[in-house]
């Protein structure tokens, strides 16, 4: 883009004119796309100006705000390993009056990471804590730099969400030296716990995985063909998710045999090709598990397309999207299991008891709920 | 004797090869569908020719673009980048009415191309690195219009995606007609010869007087155009509106389809009908692997495998 | 006499639609240059492509040290001690001159790495042994042409060839450098080196070879001692042509002198071009032939080029018809009736993958279009008519203009601009690297054109050819005026004497 930038500080019109005595032809050539450039920058700054996008009939009221409470530990904090300051070797402060820094591992360009980063921000602001934030954009030294960033900026805390679980070694150190406690959440960090960073804070995918299962046993009475939409090739929720799935099913319900294992890249648009590809050479399908709401969404689109009735292929996804959950109000997926965003109220409550002097758990895995026909209606609300 | 009958095998080589380079896409798509209709269940069906004309109908639209730019020895790696920009332009719009909508994110694209294309012709940036600045430039656009997914509940859009006439669905229609509409801008207009030329030997053209910058700058306008109408109908087709995700590796599935169907990456030649077989024949060999439950990493190699095969025949040709 | 190093035997090769070679026999003595001649199509090229593996024999076979071979490759033909030195240079124009004398044997050190001390040491070398001074380690193409086929000449040489082959080395030399080629190719004679010499120009053959071949329309026609054939014997077995015809019509094809009257058609006036031109003016009227004379980096293809609107230039101004013309533009030139015909033919002139119909309906595009449609018919008709007025020689219309032959593809070219209808032509080199058939039609053709009236500038570096085409001729040197001759004075004495008025000094690059 450098010419572009370039250019568009020669657009200044009364620079033009002076040039044109001597130079004009070659004033005239390079001054057609510095007007070109700026006309470019200009009609799409208006673009975005006088937009009118369309109604959202569903009331899209804010996510953040009085659901926020909703994160609960899963298992009791005492059959598992705990630490607290003396092990990790930091001093007491209050929380009230410190500095927390957030790095975010991917930009707020889908429900879950805005509902997590502004359930952050909520319960920072709740409890009047100075928040420093960062957003690495899916680049892992950027996530490094900014992590380096919040420290130098005087953080007392961090709070990070990991783009990847290797690669931190220099960060914690740095971290470790200035003995800033660090709570990890939705993927964890490879290091060691209470030495390198204090607690990781997330959902355990394999147990996603298998109840999920459940709810597609529930649905098809444990018989039938079921196909999966795998999640991104090479990521650990993926196969965590597809782990669970299947040693409950072999468990639990071995007439119901999984027939096609494609992948839909997490994303709405390759589910729902690739469920067309499944419905046209399987028409007999009766379940589909989708790894993410979005391409269980994509699998509806599919089977709306393909005319088929709702409830015809039941659909069990993972996530709890607004979208999704209003898919089971509508009929067209059996249940979504909940993978909850809302780390903020869990990870400012782990960081206050820690700095307090008081035990936290290493490893805090937080309740997902489910959304089912039952509570679908209701609890819509509640789904991010 | 011996030495005689090689020379007939190799002479034979060459023509295949020739041959090869010429119909071998054509051929692929054939021994593909042939395959199918005896291996996969199901496969011989309407419903089935239709989720596959379907499915490709944006690459090909998007590949149509892009054999132009390739064509005058370019290349334009923005198109999946303008496609989100599209996307992201018809949620913002659908408020005025899908029409409204619709022009506005392909004036979206068409602006898009005109810098690429101003960037090109006249400041001589080369086409890999300008539109690969305009790609980034737009992904981030569009994610800064509609910072995440929309949904779509337009009607007439819902319908665009999903209607059809006499069973042929509006998405396949509107790809027919657009390939049809560029194969004619390249055999029978002036723009169309003069591109070729351009292609073929830009200081020659330069020399005969033909505008070479306002050729190369329709090139690129009508490419961004394409990309954004592609963009639309990805959009009504998933009747939602996802700037972060959609034409994703598209500018890689376009190259793939033109170059595969024989339009040589050198420029001064053009391939239409080439560029609709090639994208058909990837879109075949995907649904093909997914049909048959094969892992997703034998898709990648299977293009890889076409791929290399259309550079090897192409190659072959640039020997002579 | 000694056994041939190459040889062939009965060589047959087709090309779809034609017959390049039928049934010739041909063979390279150790110690003899051997010259290889023919019109346009004849088959000198396809019998070079053959020798060297570039192309295979359909019939006949290929004999090297008197063992039957079939190369595969170009690369294998040169292993077995055959380098090409083509009419266009082929080397890697970024890279070093030493890296260029050495691409693909450079001298190593322990560490597998390029020997660059070494290299440059052995390259300068090499090339001080012909007579070229030059900085090695510059990049090829800042050299001048002269230099760069000198350089191409030294890595024959170096890579021990038995055999070495020259297509028309010497069409863009100066004289000196000309000279310098003799030496060296004398120098490889004595050496014991088989040497195929292909040329157009006459006067070099009875220099510097020893036998002759003759070839005409694939098809040996004479093989024997140079000094038994005389020049207008030898123009005849190739034209195919008796004597007396070739004789009545002299050497080249120009009339003579032309009736020129009137207001100038052209007039440039002090065109100036930073490091190139300095304050060239000319005038052309219509009907008249201009030559522009001078060495080479005299600046002619440059004042072409500006007056073409191909060259920005920093000062000056160019009338067409009395009516000024923006400068820098060639669709501005073009539109004011201004055809340049450029010196590299290949690759500024051909659009080598279109077929002869679309570069010769490409100018004039616009005008043979509705609405931005081409009407094919027009196309058709202008295409059939210039074809045949020229007297192109191909396949067909839809023949591509890369497959053809030099002379046809310098009609392509003149058929392209004549379709426009111009008032001023510049032909920059219009007959270099074309055989003697051809040149001719050429030459004949811009005799008619300027009797049409054209204005006509005429550049090229045959002596002979400029100055009986040219009314006038404007000499320049180091980009200026030096001298005009008109009428009587047109004569290569004084051309010589204008060029040679001053100390010459030629460019840095060629020396």
């Amino acid at each position: 883009m450098k010419p572009t930038v370039r250019l568009r500080r020669k657009s200044d019109p009364r620079q033009t004119e002076q040039r044109e005595t001597d130079h004009r032809e070659t004033d005239r050539r390079k001054s057609t796309p510095t007007l070109l450039t700026a006309g470019l920058c200009l009609s799409l700054a208006l673009a975005a100006g006088c937009a009118k996008s369309e109604d959202d009939p569903s009331g899209a009221e804010d996510t953040g705000k009085d659901t926020n409470a909703g994160q609960e530990v899963a298992q009791p904090s005492g059959d598992q390993k705990m630490c607290d300051l003396k092990t990790f070797g930091g001093k007491e402060l209050d929380l009230k009056g410190a500095t927390v820094g957030f790095s975010q591992s991917e930009k707020e360009a889908n429900p879950f990471r805005i509902a997590e980063t502004a359930s952050i921000k909520a319960e920072a602001k709740e409890r009047g804590i100075k928040l420093l934030t960062a957003n690495a954009q899916s680049q892992f030294s950027k996530q490094i730099s900014d992590v380096q960033d919040l420290i130098s900026k005087g953080a007392d805390v961090l709070v990070i969400a990991p783009l990847n679980s290797d690669g931190w070694g220099p960060v914690l150190r740095t971290a470790a030296q200035k003995k800033i406690p660090i709570v990890t959440i939705d993927r964890k960090i490879n290091a060691t716990a209470c030495k390198d960073y204090v607690s990781f804070i997330g959902s355990d995918f394999v147990e996603q995985g298998r109840r999920a299962a459940d709810r597609m046993i529930e649905a098809t009475g444990g018989k039938g063909e079921v196909a999966i939409l795998l999640g991104a090739p090479g990521n650990n929720v993926t196969t965590e998710r597809t782990k669970g799935f299947k040693d409950r099913i072999a468990e639990k319900a071995p007439d119901l045999k999984v027939v096609f294992e494609q992948t839909g890249e997490f994303a709405r648009e390759k589910g729902q090709q690739v469920t067309e590809q499944l419905i046209q050479s399987k028409p007999g399908i009766t379940g589909i598990y989708a790894e993410n709401d979005e391409m269980g969404l994509g699998a509806v689109n599919a089977l709306k397309g393909a005319g088929k009735k709702p409830g015809e292929v039941q659909i069990v996804t993972i996530d709890g999207t607004r979208n999704a959950v209003q898919g089971i109000v509508d009929g067209w997926i059996h249940g979504v299991v909940e993978s909850n965003p809302r780390f903020g109220p869990l990870a400012f409550q782990t960081l206050d008891s820690f700095t307090k002097g008081e035990e936290v758990g290493q490893d805090i895995v937080i309740k997902d709920t489910e959304y089912t026909e039952a509570n679908a209606k209701t609890e819509l609300g509640k789904a991010y | 004797m011996t030495q005689l009958a090689l020379r007939d095998l190799r002479w034979d080589r060459a023509r295949t090869m020739r041959l090869l380079q010429e119909y071998g896409v054509y051929a692929g798509v054939l021994a593909l569908v042939l395959a199918n209709i005896v291996l996969t269940p199901n496969f011989v069906s309407a419903e089935n020719f239709r989720t596959q004309a379907v499915q490709v109908a944006p690459v090909l639209i998007v590949a149509l673009g892009m054999a132009l730019a390739i064509g005058s020895e370019g290349v334009d790696l923005s198109v999946g980048s303008v496609m989100a920009l599209s996307t992201s332009l018809v949620a913002l719009y659908l408020g005025y009415g899908p029409a409204v909508a619709i022009l506005v994110a392909v004036a979206g694209g068409m602006v898009v191309g005109l810098a690429n294309g101003s960037l090109i012709a006249f400041i001589g940036v080369q086409p890999i690195v300008a539109t690969l600045a305009l790609m980034v430039a737009c992904r981030g656009l569009a994610n800064v219009f509609l910072p995440q997914l929309k949904d779509v509940r337009d009607p007439t859009m819902a319908s665009l995606g999903s209607g059809s006439v006499l069973g042929i669905p509006y998405l396949v229609l509107i790809a027919v007609a657009l390939a049809l509409l560029v194969a004619f801008l390249v055999r029978r207009t002036t723009f169309g010869r003069q591109l070729l030329a351009i292609g073929d030997s830009r200081p020659a053209a330069q020399l005969a007087g033909l505008p070479v910058r306002r050729v190369l700058i329709i090139v690129y306008v009508v490419s961004g155009a394409l990309a954004a109408i592609a963009g639309v109908l990805a959009t009504a087709r998933l009747t939602a509106s996802d700037p972060t995700s959609l034409g994703n590796l598209m500018e890689l599935s376009a190259i793939t389809a033109v170059v595969v169907g024989g339009t040589p990456l050198s420029g001064g030649r053009v391939r239409i009908g080439g560029t609709v077989a090639g994208a058909a024949l990837i879109q075949l060999l995907t649904a093909t692997l997914i049909k048959h439950d094969l892992p997703p990493s034998w898709t990648q190699i299977a293009q890889a495998v076409v791929i290399i095969a259309a550079v090897y025949a192409a190659r072959e040709r640039g020997r002579r | 006499m000694s056994e041939p190093v190459l040889a062939v035997r009965g060589v047959t090769k087709r090309f779809p639609g034609a017959l390049a070679l039928d049934g010739v026999d041909f063979a390279a003595y150790p110690g003899k240059v051997h010259a290889l001649i023919g019109e346009n199509g004849a088959g000198k090229s396809t019998l070079i492509k053959v020798l060297t593996g570039v192309h295979r024999a359909d019939e006949g076979q290929v004999v090297h040290l008197g063992e039957p071979v079939t190369f595969g490759t170009p690369l294998e033909a040169q292993h077995a001690g055959i380098s090409t030195i083509y009419q266009e240079v082929n080397l890697v124009p970024l890279m070093s001159v030493a890296r260029n004398l050495f691409l693909g044997r450079e001298p190593r050190n322990r560490f597998g790495l390029i020997d660059f001390r070494r290299m440059h040491r052995a390259a300068d070398e090499a090339l001080r042994d012909l007579g070229v001074r030059v900085d090695v380690t510059r990049a090829l193409r800042t050299l001048g042409v002269g230099a760069q086929q000198m350089v191409a000449l030294a890595r024959a040489v170096q890579v021990d060839a038995r055999v070495v082959v020259m297509d028309e080395p010497t069409s863009s030399l100066e004289p000196r450098e000309v000279r310098t080629l003799f030496g060296v190719i004398r120098m490889l004679r004595d050496r014991g080196i088989a040497v195929i010499y292909v040329s157009h120009r006459l006067e070099e053959l009875y220099e510097v070879c020893d036998t002759v071949t003759v070839l005409r329309d694939g098809k040996l026609v004479h093989t024997g001692p140079i000094a038994e054939l005389d020049r207008l014997r030898l123009v005849s077995l190739m034209l195919g042509r008796a004597m007396g015809e070739v004789r009545s019509e002299g050497l080249t094809k120009f009339s003579g002198d032309h009736d020129a009257g009137g207001e100038p058609v052209l007039s440039a006036r002090g065109l100036r071009i930073r490091h190139t031109l300095h304050d060239v003016s000319l005038t052309i009227r219509p009907g008249e032939v201009v030559g522009l004379g001078g060495l080479l980096g005299s600046g002619r293809s440059e004042t072409a080029k500006a007056v073409a609107g191909a060259l920005a230039t920093d000062a000056g101004e160019v009338l067409v018809a009395g009516a000024p013309v923006r400068t820098g533009s060639t669709p501005a030139a073009i539109r004011a009736g201004i055809s340049l015909l450029p010196e590299d033919r290949k690759a500024e002139g051909i659009v080598p993958g279109l077929s002869v119909r679309e570069n010769i309906a490409l100018a004039a595009l616009p005008s043979l279009s509705r609405f931005g449609l081409v009407d094919e018919e027009r196309v058709d008709r202008i295409v059939g008519t210039f074809m045949k007025r020229l007297r192109i020689k191909a396949s067909g219309p839809h023949q591509k203009v890369g497959e053809l032959s030099g002379g046809n593809q310098q009609k392509v070219l003149l058929a392209r601009w004549l379709a426009m209808q111009p008032k001023v032509l510049l032909l920059d080199e219009p007959t270099r690297g074309i055989d003697v058939g051809a040149k001719a039609e050429v030459q004949k053709l811009i005799d008619e054109l300027a009797e049409d009236g054209l204005g006509v500038l005429l550049i090229s570096s045959d002596m002979e050819e400029l100055i009986e085409g040219s009314d006038r001729v404007v000499v320049l040197k180091d980009g200026a005026v030096v001298a005009e001759l008109a009428g009587d004075e047109v004569t290569e004495d004084r051309l010589l004497a204008a060029i040679a008025a001053h100390p010459v000094d030629v460019e840095g690059s060629q020396r």
